[in-house]
This record gives structure tokens, C-alpha cells and sequence, in this order.
């Protein structure tokens, strides 16, 4: 009895064992083609992007089998898998190249892109400048996003101001500010002109960029968040909140949402330093919305700036099929393919590839979209201090909110900020010789 | 002889035992033993997840304790956070209780309404008080300024955000804790509450002499339970506040997730688990030794 029980449950135990070791990670193709896996981020899960679509219409050897990722896990998900050395052969993300390529997680492309004698000047430079760590191309860049300034034509209007002229620099921008915020009866506002701190892109980095300010010297090794540039910026920000309680201006921010409760599409702002989506947004909940888009301001005799944020492919550590992946790649980032693909969609998708941006099939003769794509050529990596970014963007939101509610000064505060990220620089920096001399980077990435 | 045969038998029943417990055990042994252990082996490593660890003894622990700022102030919010809910909690759940042990008419529908807010999600719960607590348009501010009072800007303000998310956690306080309290109501002897009215006691003395001493053990465990889940509070400040206002609600547990899942810096997240579970023991225990002068078993 206790023999078959014994012999029964070792029985059990062991093909569990097994069924857990051996079960195939992928499925198994018998129709002679290479199939490779890419994961994308996304938050319509039944769209399948037309990239693939098109590329699994025309290929006889390679077939696309896409899976999308939700937004809120796509990191973690794609992690586990480089981990589990079980990846998909090509990923799609926005975040930092420089995060993934740095901790080895992607396949450099050096080598493919050599063979196939790849021509990279067809992307706007900012976005293949993000795609390079320490010299060596470790993704291309897919989609992106511009930033310009847009402004209320008839809030302009009704304030007396000649809404075809909007701000150039941003003392105007202050000016035009004040005659555009209204208090209502209980004296608190029910529109302002321009918020500073409201909107993706923050608009101290970006004036710091006009002015030059350069956040990582010494061969990328020491950081400087304190740079006289950054220092003036983020005083113009403070002073701009002398005539505008920040309470009461996070009062007035906090009835914001998205879509049709967006400041700027609610029309409670008057002028903001916003990105091409908010031209669908603006469509599709506030159509009567009657705007301009132009150049970002600057400072007086100072070159405009902006930023980049791009959404780029690449293949994991780890994947099976490079060179089909590769393929795939090549194929999503071509002009012909980025034109196809924004004309299948019904909202603006902002190609990488700057030939496609500029053809008059995509922007359509629209002259907000052609300012939207003159933008990126003043564009900036959003990847300040790759080997330290999330930590960069913590500490530098966390000193100007310091600066503003005036608890310390602006200087102090990004001193201390910048501290802090040097910290952890050098700590990365450290790690990052110590993994190098214990694995073969080589192998490893390839 | 009979105890050799005795003794073969309880061999046998304990193996099939063992066997049939098999799985937990297997089960335990790779997520839950070793990923402690793994952890603390890399709360003394500089490690990314995607590179090789790289030892580094107790800088890690050393950064936290002597360098972070961060550290202490997310250990101040979480203090803050559990020494204003737990008291708020257990009290509020015990005099619902007591509201709800009445024989009453329809006392088992109020028993559903107090306990059905309780079943709703973290994120949801979140969501909605973001619209409760919004300072233009919330439900409490509308009603504080249709009586005159200019109410604060809740989340918004680093002096309010904390008591703000306090007060939100006191939504669920009709759920498991006041059930439980019910029962441990409904398990008092009639006789001690007569002894009370004979000595000429009101509702006081027994709420007092006999009410608390008698579920002194239920209140203890709640405030255990309830300590170690305020020191884990994590969800309402990563929806509703991030950290903000200016690190007002960077909670403990914040703090660990931003180091580990936005930073990859898993060595420091991994001290950082430690250390939480070293003050959890360490508030635990107190709270064990304080024990013996207040419950009564």
C-alpha cells in the first residue's frame, strides 16, 4: 500500500518537474517560415498596427506575430521576458534607449546596419542621436512626438490682442499672461494665460536648452543641474508665480482632467507648449476650438528649443531570429511604410523618419502640422542623464517644487538635486565598469 | 516490538503527510524561501536585474541610514499615516460595531451598507476620492463653501495631503474589522453586562468594564494587523499623489517601488524591504509587550 502511494506520488512530483521544465516556450511552425514575436505598447488591443499588417502582406519568408502590451506593465512584462531568455524577437517602447541598451538588455545593430549600408540621416537627428550608447545604434527610432506653441486665437481676440501674432519670446509670453488670466466673483481664476508647470514638457528645461545649458560634463561623468542657463530658467519661473498664488493656481489645476477637461481644449488656458496629439484631441472634443500653432518662445536673441519622444523598435538580448527582427525594422521605419501607416490611421502619427514628416501627403498642406515638423529640428533628447534618467527627472521636479513654493532658493535647490544624481552617476557608472571586466559585453549583447 | 510497528506506522503517516503537503512545499521553498533569501543577499549588492550582481557589504544599508533623505523622510510620512488610521480605524470600526449590535430593525441592512463600501478596489477607491477631495469641484469642498468656509487643497497641500489619505482609508472601516468586532461583541456574556446593572453601572461602565476588557484579544489582533498595513501603504499614493506634494506622500513603500521598478536599483529596494520588515518586527514586538497590560485573554 505504502510502496504504490510512494511510487504513485514520485511519479507525479517528477513529470510535474518535468512538465514544468520542459514546456515549449514557443509554438512550433511547420509551414516553413520564420516566425518572429514582436511586442508592442499599446491601448487599443484589437488595432494591429499597420507596419505589420503590410509586412506579414508582402513577406513570404517571415511572418509578424505581434502581441500588444498594455501601457501601465509593458515595462515589466518586457523585462521578465529578456530575463526568462525568452524574449520577443522586437520590441517597441518610449522609454530612454539608453536604459535598456545601457544594462545590456538589447542587440547593438552596428553590424546590420554596416552590411545593409543603412542610411540614418533619414530620421530627424534627435531621434537617431537617442538610439546610440556609447557609440554603438541599439534601436531605430519608429514614431515620435514634436512640440510647438499652441495658443487660443479667440481668447487672444476677446482680450484685445491680435491673435495672428502670438508670443516670440517669453517675456511677451509673461505679458500677454496677465492680460489673459480672468478671476471670477469669488476671486479665484477661472482662466489663466500660461501656466508653466502645466503640460508634459517642462518649461524651465526647455528654456535652460535655449539658453545652452548643458547638464552632463566631463565626458559624461559629472553632472551639472546647477548651470547659470538652469539657474535663470527656473528664476523665471519662480518670478512668474509673484503675480499668481500658487495655491490658487493648483486650485485652478486641479479641475483639469483629460480630454475635454484638458486646460487647453477646455479653453481655461489660454497658451501652452503642447505635442501634435492634442491636434486629434482638440478635434475630436472641442472642434469649435479655434487655436494657432507656432514656434516655441525663447529668450531674446537665443535660438528656439524643443523636445523629442520617441518611440523606437529594437531586438532584445536574447532573441532568436536577428536577422528576420532586423528585417522587420527596416521595413516599419521606411518612408513608404511611415506614409501608408499615418494615412491608415485616423489621428496624426508622427513619423521618425523625416522624409515621411515632410511629405506633403502627410502633413496635407496644414500649416500647424508643418510647425509641428520644423519643430524637431530644435528638438532634444528627453534622455539627459542616461545612466541616471528616472532619477534625474525625480530630483530636478523635486527642486523646482521646492523653488516654487520658496522653500529654497533656485540655486540651492538644484544644487542639492544635483547631488544626489551625481550619487547615483557614479554609483552607475562604478557598477557599469565592474559588470564589463566580469561578463563579455560582446557576448552578452550579441 | 508493538512500538517499532507503532513507530513504522507514524513514519509512514507522516512521509504521506509530507507528500500531500508536497506541493505547498515545493511551492514555498521557490517563491516564497528563496526569493527572501535572494533578497537579502542582494539588499548587499549593486545589481539592476538585467546584469550581474555586484557585492558591496552595507553601503547599501549605510546610504539608507546615514546619506537618504528620502529614506527617513518616507519612514516619517508612514508613521505619520499609521499612527493617525490605526487609532481612527480600530475606534471608528468598534463604535459601528456597537451601532450595529443593537437588535434593531433592519440592523442586517445596515450591517450590508456599512460593509459595502469596503469591497471596492484600491485603484477605484482612488480614483473616486481624487474627485472627492478636488478643491475646485469635490464633493467636501462644494459642501464647505455652500456653508462658507473656503475648504483646503486637500491633496494638493504637503500640511493636508497626509490627513487626506487618512481620511479616505476610514472608508472601508464598516468591513472585516467591524464584523469581526460584531462578533467578538455578540460572544459577551449577558450575565457580566447584569453584574454591571445590579452594581448600578450605566452604558459606560459596561462599555468600559466589560465591553473592552472582554474583546481586548480582537482589538489587539486588528491593531497588529492594521499597523503592518498602514506601514505597507503603497496604492493610494502611486494613483492619486505620486509622492507629491513635495514628498508629503512619498510613503515607505513608494519609495522601495520607485527604486526598484523605475530606477532598476533592485540592491537598494531590497534594503530597503529589509529594513521595513526589521521595523515592522520591531513595532510588533512592542506592540506584544505593551500587550500585557491592556489585553485580556
Amino acid at each position: 500500500m505504502w510502496k504504490k502511494i510512494k511510487i504513485s506520488g514520485g511519479i507525479i512530483l517528477t513529470a510535474a518537474l518535468l512538465l514544468i521544465l520542459f514546456i515549449p516556450s514557443s509554438k512550433d511552425y511547420n509551414d516553413g517560415k520564420i516566425h518572429i514575436r514582436y511586442w508592442y505598447v499599446t491601448g487599443a488591443k484589437e488595432q494591429i498596427p499597420y507596419h505589420i499588417k503590410k509586412f506579414n502582406e508582402i513577406q513570404d519568408s517571415i511572418v509578424v506575430e505581434p502581441t500588444p502590451l498594455p501601457w501601465n506593465e509593458h515595462e515589466k512584462k518586457i523585462l521578465t521576458s529578456i530575463l526568462s531568455e525568452d524574449p520577443p524577437d522586437v520590441i517597441n517602447l518610449v522609454t530612454p534607449v539608453a536604459k535598456w541598451a545601457s544594462r545590456m538588455a538589447l542587440t547593438p545593430l552596428n553590424d546590420l546596419l554596416k552590411k545593409d549600408l543603412f542610411d540614418s540621416s533619414i530620421f530627424f537627428q534627435a531621434l537617431w542621436k537617442e538610439m546610440n550608447w556609447q557609440n554603438r545604434i541599439f534601436a531605430l527610432p519608429l514614431y515620435s512626438n514634436s512640440y510647438a506653441f499652441f495658443y487660443n486665437k479667440r481668447l487672444l481676440r476677446e482680450a484685445g490682442l491680435n491673435p495672428e501674432n502670438p508670443p516670440s519670446s517669453w517675456e511677451e509670453v509673461k505679458k500677454y499672461a496677465k492680460i489673459l488670466t480672468q478671476k471670477n466673483v469669488q476671486n479665484h481664476f477661472k482662466q489663466m494665460g500660461f501656466i508653466p508647470q502645466y503640460g508634459n514638457l517642462q518649461t524651465s528645461i526647455l528654456m535652460a536648452w535655449q539658453l545652452g545649458a548643458k547638464f552632463l560634463i566631463n565626458n559624461g561623468t559629472e553632472v551639472d543641474l546647477e548651470n547659470y542657463q538652469m539657474v535663470r530658467a527656473l528664476k523665471w519661473e519662480v518670478e512668474y508665480f509673484n503675480d499668481y498664488p500658487l495655491n490658487e493656481v493648483s486650485s485652478f489645476m486641479a479641475g483639469f482632467g483629460f480630454a475635454d477637461q484638458h486646460g487647453f481644449i477646455s479653453e481655461k488656458v489660454a497658451m501652452m507648449v503642447l505635442d501634435n496629439t492634442f491636434i486629434d484631441q482638440i478635434k475630436l472634443y472641442n472642434p469649435n476650438l479655434e487655436y494657432g500653432v507656432s514656434v516655441i518662445p525663447t529668450f531674446d536673441g537665443y535660438k528656439t528649443a524643443s523636445s523629442s519622444g520617441s518611440w523606437w523598435v529594437a531586438i532584445p538580448r536574447g532573441s532568436k531570429n536577428i536577422e528576420a527582427a532586423w528585417e522587420f525594422i527596416k521595413f516599419s521605419v521606411k518612408e513608404e511604410t511611415q506614409l501608408e501607416e499615418s494615412a491608415s490611421q485616423q489621428e496624426i502619427l508622427f513619423p521618425a523618419n523625416q522624409f515621411a514628416a515632410n511629405n506633403s501627403s502627410f502633413n496635407k498642406g496644414n500649416e500647424k502640422i508643418k510647425t509641428l515638423v520644423d519643430m524637431m529640428e530644435y528638438a532634444h533628447s528627453p534622455t539627459i542623464i542616461p545612466l541616471a534618467h528616472d532619477i534625474f527627472w525625480r530630483e530636478f521636479l523635486g527642486a523646482r517644487e521646492r523653488a516654487l513654493h520658496k522653500i529654497q532658493k533656485p540655486e540651492v535647490a538644484l544644487k542639492q538635486a544635483e547631488g544626489i544624481i551625481q550619487n547615483q552617476l557614479n554609483q552607475a557608472i562604478e557598477y557599469d565598469s565592474y559588470v564589463r571586466s566580469k561578463m563579455n559585453f560582446e557576448t552578452i549583447s550579441n | 516490538m508493538k512500538k517499532r510497528k507503532t513507530n513504522q506506522i507514524t513514519r509512514k503517516h507522516a512521509f504521506t503527510g509530507y507528500l500531500f503537503a508536497s506541493p505547498w512545499i515545493v511551492g514555498f521553498l521557490i517563491f516564497g524561501l528563496y526569493p527572501i533569501g535572494i533578497s537579502f543577499y542582494y539588499s548587499l549588492c549593486q545589481y539592476d536585474i538585467l546584469r550581474i550582481p555586484q557585492f558591496i557589504g552595507l553601503r547599501n544599508y549605510e546610504q539608507l541610514l546615514f546619506i537618504d533623505d528620502y529614506f527617513w523622510g518616507s519612514i516619517w510620512n508612514t508613521l505619520f499615516y499609521t499612527g493617525l488610521r490605526v487609532p481612527l480605524c480600530i475606534i471608528g470600526s468598534l463604535l459601528l460595531a456597537v451601532l450595529v449590535n443593537n437588535a434593531i430593525k433592519g440592523v442586517k441592512i445596515f450591517r450590508t451598507i456599512f460593509f459595502i463600501p469596503s469591497i471596492v478596489t484600491g485603484v477605484v477607491l482612488s480614483a473616486l476620492w481624487l474627485w472627492i477631495l478636488n478643491p475646485q469641484y469635490g464633493l467636501i469642498n462644494s459642501f464647505l463653501a455652500y456653508l462658507g468656509i473656503q475648504g483646503p487643497l486637500w491633496l494638493l497641500d504637503a500640511d493636508w495631503s497626509k490627513p487626506s489619505m487618512v481620511l479616505m482609508s476610514l472608508w472601508s472601516i464598516g468591513g472585516g474589522r467591524m464584523l469581526v468586532f460584531l462578533a467578538a461583541l455578540q460572544g459577551i456574556p449577558q450575565h457580566l453586562y447584569e453584574v454591571v446593572e445590579l452594581d448600578g453601572g450605566g452604558w459606560w461602565a459596561k462599555f468600559r468594564n466589560v465591553t473592552i476588557p472582554m474583546i481586548s484579544p480582537v482589538i489587539f489582533l486588528w491593531t497588529i494587523l492594521e499597523v503592518i498595513f498602514s506601514l505597507q501603504v503603497f496604492i493610494e499614493a502611486y494613483v492619486m499623489t505620486k509622492g507629491g506634494p513635495l514628498n508629503s506622500t512619498l510613503f515607505y513603500n513608494l519609495y522601495l517601488y520607485n527604486r526598484a521598478f523605475e530606477d532598476f536599483d533592485m540592491g537598494y529596494a531590497s534594503a530597503l524591504a529589509w529594513l521595513l520588515l526589521l521595523i515592522t518586527l520591531g513595532i510588533t514586538a512592542l506592540q506584544f509587550k505593551l500587550s500585557k497590560k491592556w489585553v485580556h485573554y
